[in-house]
This record gives C-alpha cells, structure tokens and sequence, in this order.
C-alpha cells in the first residue's frame, strides 16, 4: 500500500480572547492509495478542524502551530496559495457538513457544479463540463435532466447526491466527506453510503468519512481513527478498532452504542462530559471520565505510539475489551 | 373535580382509536380547492401503564403530529383519545384541561430551543406545579431539588438559579426531562428527546430515562427516527408511514421478524456497528412523500416491490396476524385471497 497522504503531528488551534482552543492537537495518521479511513468523535473533537486544516481552508482565528501535511510527497503547509488552490478539488475535495443546505437556492443545480469546474479547470469549455457534470450526475445515480432544477426541487437525498457529484467534479485523489448523510433518513442514508463506496472503489479513490456514527463508520471504513478532545487517540484497521479496542474511551464508545443486530447487550455509559478545549492541560484528556487513570495520567500526555503493527494509542494502560467493559458498569 | 381512579398496574394508561390529524394545505396560490395533508390517518393503539411504545418512521411521517395530538398541543381532527378511562378528546372544560396537562407532558428534541432562555431552572422546572397552583414555594423548591437530583444535576442547589445557555446540552435535556416528571405525570411524550445528544451524553440521558420510567411507573410514548435507540427503549413498537400506522408489536419481535414490506426495508438499512457484519439491505425506490389528499389505496404502493392489484384499490387495515404483531399489507391479509 502506497501512502497519499500523511498528516504528521499536526497542530491547529483557534485564537481566542480567553487563550487558544487546541482542536487538533498533534494529530498523525498516513491515508494510503484507494483506502476508506473513519474519523470518529463526539461533537466538538475536532474532527472539521482536522480537514479543514488538510484543506488549508482555515478559520481566521485558526493558527498552524506545527506539523506537516504531506500529499504525495509535498507538504501543503509549505505551499503558496496559489499552488494550494491546485490542489483543492483537483487533489483533494471535500463534502462540508450539512453541504447540502449550502447550494445556492438561486442557482440551477448542474451550473453550479459546473462553476466549479470551470474555475478549477480554466481550459475547460462549458460544453465540456455540462457533458461531465452529466456523467457525475448517472454516476451519483441522478437523472442528467435534473441539471436545470433548483433546489428547491431537489429531495434531501437527491442534494447530498448533487454535493457528492460535485466533490468528484475535478477527479480528486481524495474525497473528505464531513458527516455525509447526518440529516437523511435511514433509507436514504444507506443508498447514499454505499453510492460513495461503489465509486470510491471503481475510481480507486482514498477517502476519509468523518461522523459521529460509529455503525455508519463501521461500514464504509477498513481503517477507523478515533478522536476526544482534540487528540488522535487510537488508530487501526477497523475489526481491531470495533473487537479489541484498546483505548478506554473507544472501550465505553464501542459499548455505549445501541446496534439492532445481534444480542441486546447493557449498554455502557460513560461518565461525565467531553472536556473544554480552551487551555486544555497536558495531561490525559480522557483523565477526568476515565475508570483507569491513575497519577501518571493526571501528570503527562500519554504518547501517541504503535503499540501492534499498524495500532496506534494513546494511553498509558491500555487493557482489553472485557475487563474494561466491567470496569465502566462497576463505575 | 375528577374521582379517584382505580386502576392497577395492567391498565390501560391511554387509548387511541381513529386518531386523524389533517392540515389544509392550499394547492396553488389562487386555488380555492381546499386540500388536506393527512398527517395522522386513523391511527389506534394502547398503552399501559410502565409500558414504553415506541413510534419510529422516516421525516414527516407524522409522529411529532402523533404525539402533539396525544398530549393536545393539537386538536384532533376525529378519533376518540381515552386516558385513566376518561375521554380527552375534547377536553372542553378548564377543569378538565387542567385535570388532563397535570398528568401528561412532552419532552422536545432540542434542549437548545425548548427551554425558555431568559428563565431559571428553578423557573422552568417548577412550572407545571405553578400552573396547576400546587404547594408551597418551599414545597416547589423542594420538590425542583428533589427532580433535579434525580436526572442527575448534581447538586441540585448550584443549578437552581442558572439560566439555560449556561449548560451543556446534556444538562439541558435533563432539565427538560425533569420539569415534564416534576408532577409525576402518568404519560409522556417524548420526541426524539437524545437525538441532538452527543454518542456518550446519549447513552446516559437513555438509561436515565429507562430508569425513571420503570421506578416512576409512566407510560411513555417514544418517538424516533433510530430503530436501535427503539431497541433499547420500548416495549413495544409501532412503525409509521405517511401518517398510517403499518406495523405495530413487541419490540424485539418487530426487530427480528418485520412483516410489513416497508418495515423491512428501513430495518435492513440501519447500519450494523460491526465492521464484520454484511449487512443486505433491501433496495426499495422512490423516496417518502406527503400524503395530500391520499387515494384509497396503500400508501407504500408506489414503493412496494410486492404491490398487487387489490393494493392499488384498496387501503389494508391494521390486522393482528401473529399474537398482538399487527400488520397493514394485503400480503397478510388472509380473506383477501
Ligand atoms: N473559529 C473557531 N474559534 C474558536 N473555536 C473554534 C472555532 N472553530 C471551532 N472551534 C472549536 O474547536 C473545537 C473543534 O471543533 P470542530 O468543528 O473541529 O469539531 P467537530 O469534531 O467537527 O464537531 P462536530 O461533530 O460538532 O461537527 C470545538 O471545541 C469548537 O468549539
Ligand atoms: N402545523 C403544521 N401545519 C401543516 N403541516 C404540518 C404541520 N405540522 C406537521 N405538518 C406536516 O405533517 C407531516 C407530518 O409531520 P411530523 O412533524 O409529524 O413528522 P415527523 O414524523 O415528526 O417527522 P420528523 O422525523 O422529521 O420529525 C409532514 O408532512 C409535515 O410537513
Ligand atoms: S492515559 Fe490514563 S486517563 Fe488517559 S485513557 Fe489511558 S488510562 Fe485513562
Ligand atoms: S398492501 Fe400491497 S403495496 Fe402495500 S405494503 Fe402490502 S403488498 Fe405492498
Ligand atoms: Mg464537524
Ligand atoms: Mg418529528
């Protein structure tokens, strides 16, 4: 497998009045060729923060204060503007959260797709991108004929289509898809899901869906990362990630998740709320709700290390799946 | 004054028969025809008390209208709603409204508008005992510590005099969930009351709630989108679509067998958090629409993979096919054959 990208202890946060939001705080992970990666979290982790930051398409407050974002082998952090904006769409693309409700209502659909791709690709005639922006809609399964609607005339399902076709408009090598199909059904959701994946895999595309839905990520993702507050805290394939997590937050999320199939086992909660993330402290974020801390926690960050082939962690006593489990109900 | 009601534990709480909740609808800006959306159509079920029914379907298949309807934040438009063995479908007397919103309550899916801003918490959850004038203001206090303490804002007295926006969106559902059991209701509402939640404050508002149900005895009417969430919470499930109740059972048992083709369909598209699942869904087309002055026919027909011709003629009705699982498809409707 050929890496594409590789963010590497990257740095974003916000400036604020009362001191700096760390919303991504030294995050790494490599993407490689063709692959789904999950970015999963509660509200607030920074997981927009993170492809924002890949998007270099940052907040005004927003400040890089280290790390490095490697795109087949160029660090983007150290590119112009210029050369940043060839990158965007063409590169890498990206389905904002809530896209959907961002089309503009004043404008036919199919022409602002093709906006798109006439100012990303200037050589690129009307004619042609009418013709591509036909082909994307029968690929994202829409009728061509729906071009010329507003929409207003667009379903919820059929305007997340539209985002998508537009994401893949410029032939990206990556797609960030930023909670896709969040406000959709549950019919619609599952059409759209695996849309994206049957096109992901025909145009061995990489992509990385990120959502609060740990079913939704169990489906789309082979490689799964997870994130509290701000930190990567454990990486890997996602069968390790969902059968031997090894990080206690994945632990009490994989287990606080309700699932219709299988046994109806006890749900487990975990205690207390996610942290504030303005001045957040150096010692484990997870300290204050988690069963296991102990001194040492409370003092240092637990390093970011491969603790398996191809299994990242962050903590300092990880422990298996069980014992934990029966910690959470005991606490 | 209502009598004393005696009823015990296998009673039942609240009976629906025929409920219908249309809306006028105009057509086009200068249309005089009047059209109806018909949110709720005909809708009957029961629930006892400590039981926990589950109302579950896609976007705007009526199950807020259900809901507010039940509780009369909306008039029916016909039916007949009995509670504790009364009739409230009218509840034309003050006394009798009075009675009647001193025992049910609803619980909204936003904590963030739901809550009047500019009031306490002390305020917004000892309401419902000023508006039906009840105790003390000590008594109020009291019993507003007590309720808090319960859905878990600890302590209680740092709470009391805060203002919405000053707390999470966890603690705000609490406090939403406390002032509707602030009363000791014996229904209640709630409207997809943890889907704004985030995953881990989710889990917690759910099993709070699963225990103030059982401890507190209430028949609860849960409504919401997550078939998984439904799992979890209720006893029962019924299944809605375009304001027509298709499907109703126990829960485990809607779960593990659906019977009816659109239950099955929204069954097999819930993802499976378990990256090892392989999950087959069932591929239906089209997608949900309004039910504006709906033919007389199945209103899953134009998605059905097994539409007949009877369905295109005729609206199946709710029939008990298996032992209280009860279905609206003509593929199970025996004397249609
Ligand atoms: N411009 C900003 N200034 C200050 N803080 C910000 C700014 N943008 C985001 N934040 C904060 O940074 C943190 C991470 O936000 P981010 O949007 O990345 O989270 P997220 O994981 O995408 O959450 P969600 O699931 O709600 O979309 C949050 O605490 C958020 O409040
Ligand atoms: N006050 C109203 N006036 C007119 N139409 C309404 C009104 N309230 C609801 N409707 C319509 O009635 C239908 C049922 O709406 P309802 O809100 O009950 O659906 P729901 O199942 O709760 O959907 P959701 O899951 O999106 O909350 C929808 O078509 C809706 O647009
Ligand atoms: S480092 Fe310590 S506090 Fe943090 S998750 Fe691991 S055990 Fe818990
Ligand atoms: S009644 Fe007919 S159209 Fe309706 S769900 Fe049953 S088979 Fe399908
Ligand atoms: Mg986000
Ligand atoms: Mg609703």
């Amino acid at each position: 497998m050929k890496p594409i990208l590789e963010v590497k202890n990257l740095k974003m946060y916000y400036n604020t009045r009362s001191g700096y939001v760390k919303a991504a705080d030294d995050v790494s992970f490599v993407l490689n060729e063709g692959e789904a990666m999950g970015l999963v979290g509660e509200s607030g982790c920074g997981k927009t923060t993170t492809s924002m930051a890949i998007m270099r398409l940052l907040a005004e407050n927003a400040e890089i204060i280290s790390g490095h974002i490697y795109f087949k082998g160029k660090d983007l952090l150290k590119l112009s503007e210029e050369e940043m904006n060839k990158v965007r769409w063409a590169g890498i693309s990206m389905i904002f959260q809530a896209a959907m409700n961002s089309l503009n209502p004043v404008y036919r659909v199919g022409d602002q797709i093709i906006e798109a791709i006439v100012t990303h690709e200037p050589n690129v005639t009307f004619e042609e991108a009418r013709e591509r922006v036909a082909s994307l809609y029968k690929l994202v399964g829409l009728d061509p004929k729906r071009m010329d609607n507003y929409p207003h005339e667009y379903s919820g399902g059929m305007k997340q289509r539209a985002v998508i076709a537009m994401s893949l408009s410029c032939n990206p090598d990556i797609i960030i898809a930023d909670e896709p199909t969040t406000a959709l059904d549950v019919i619609v959701q599952d059409m759209i899901l695996k849309e994206m994946s049957r096109i992901q895999k025909k145009l061995n595309m990489s992509m990385i869906y990120i959502s609060h839905d740990i079913a939704v990520i169990a489906e789309v993702a082979e490689k799964i990362g997870i994130m509290y507050a701000g930190k990567l805290v454990e990486l890997s394939d996602s069968v390790t990630i969902f059968k031997k997590p090894a990080h206690p937050y994945t632990v009490g999320l994989m287990s606080s998740f309700p699932s219709i199939k299988g046994e109806k086992k006890e749900l487990v909660t975990i205690p207390g709320e996610p942290p504030n993330l303005l001045n957040a402290p150096d010692s484990c974020r997870f300290a204050p709700r988690c069963p296991f801390a102990t001194k040492e926690c409370w003092e240092k960050e637990p390093p970011y290390e491969e603790i398996e082939p191809n299994h990242f962690l962050a903590c300092f006593h990880p422990q298996n799946l069980r014992k934990q489990v029966s910690e959470y109900a005991r606490g | 004054m209502p009598e004393v009601e005696m009823v015990d534990a296998t009673d039942v709480v609240l009976k629906v028969e025929n409920l219908k909740k249309f809306f006028p609808v105009r057509k086009g800006v200068f249309s005089r025809v009047r059209s109806f959306l018909h949110a709720v159509d005909d809708v009957s079920f029961e629930i006892k008390r400590g039981e926990v029914l589950a109302l579950v379907g896609e976007s705007g298949c009526g199950k807020t209208t259900t809901g507010k309807t039940l509780v009369r934040l909306h008039s029916p438009t016909d039916g007949k709603i009995t509670f504790l063995n009364r009739d409230v479908t009218h509840l034309r007397s003050a006394v009798d409204r009075k009675w009647f919103h001193g025992k049910s309550q609803m619980i909204f899916q936003d904590p963030f508008e739901s809550l009047n801003p500019r009031k306490t918490i002390f305020d917004i959850v000892s309401e419902p005992m000023n508006i039906q004038s009840e105790g003390s203001l000590k008594y109020r206090e009291e019993k507003t510590m007590e309720i808090l303490k319960r859905v878990g804002i600890s302590p209680p007295n740092a709470f009391l005099w805060r203002y919405p926006h000053e707390l999470s969106g966890g603690q705000r559902q609490r406090v939403a969930i406390a002032r509707a059991l602030v009363m000791n209701p014996e229904f209640v509402v709630a409207d997809e009351p943890t889907s704004m939640l985030d995953v881990s404050i989710r889990t917690q508002v759910m099993k709070l709630m699963m225990n103030l149900i059982s401890d507190m005895h209430m028949s609860f009417l849960y409504i919401t989108h997550d078939l998984a969430v439904a799992r979890y919470m209720s006893d029962y499930i019924s299944v809605m679509y375009l304001g027509k109740m298709v499907e109703y059972g126990e829960t485990e048992e809607v779960i593990q067998n659906p019977l009816h083709p659109y239950t099955k369909a929204l069954i097999s598209a819930v993802p499976v958090p378990d990256p090892e699942f392989k999950r087959k869904s069932i591929q239906i087309k089209g997608g949900i629409g309004k039910a504006i002055d709906p033919l007389p026919r199945c209103r899953f027909y134009d998605r059905c993979p097994f539409a007949m011709d009877v369905c295109a003629k005729e609206e199946p009705s709710l029939v008990d096919v298996d032992d209280g699982h009860k279905v609206a498809c003509f593929l199970y409707d025996k004397k249609e054959e």
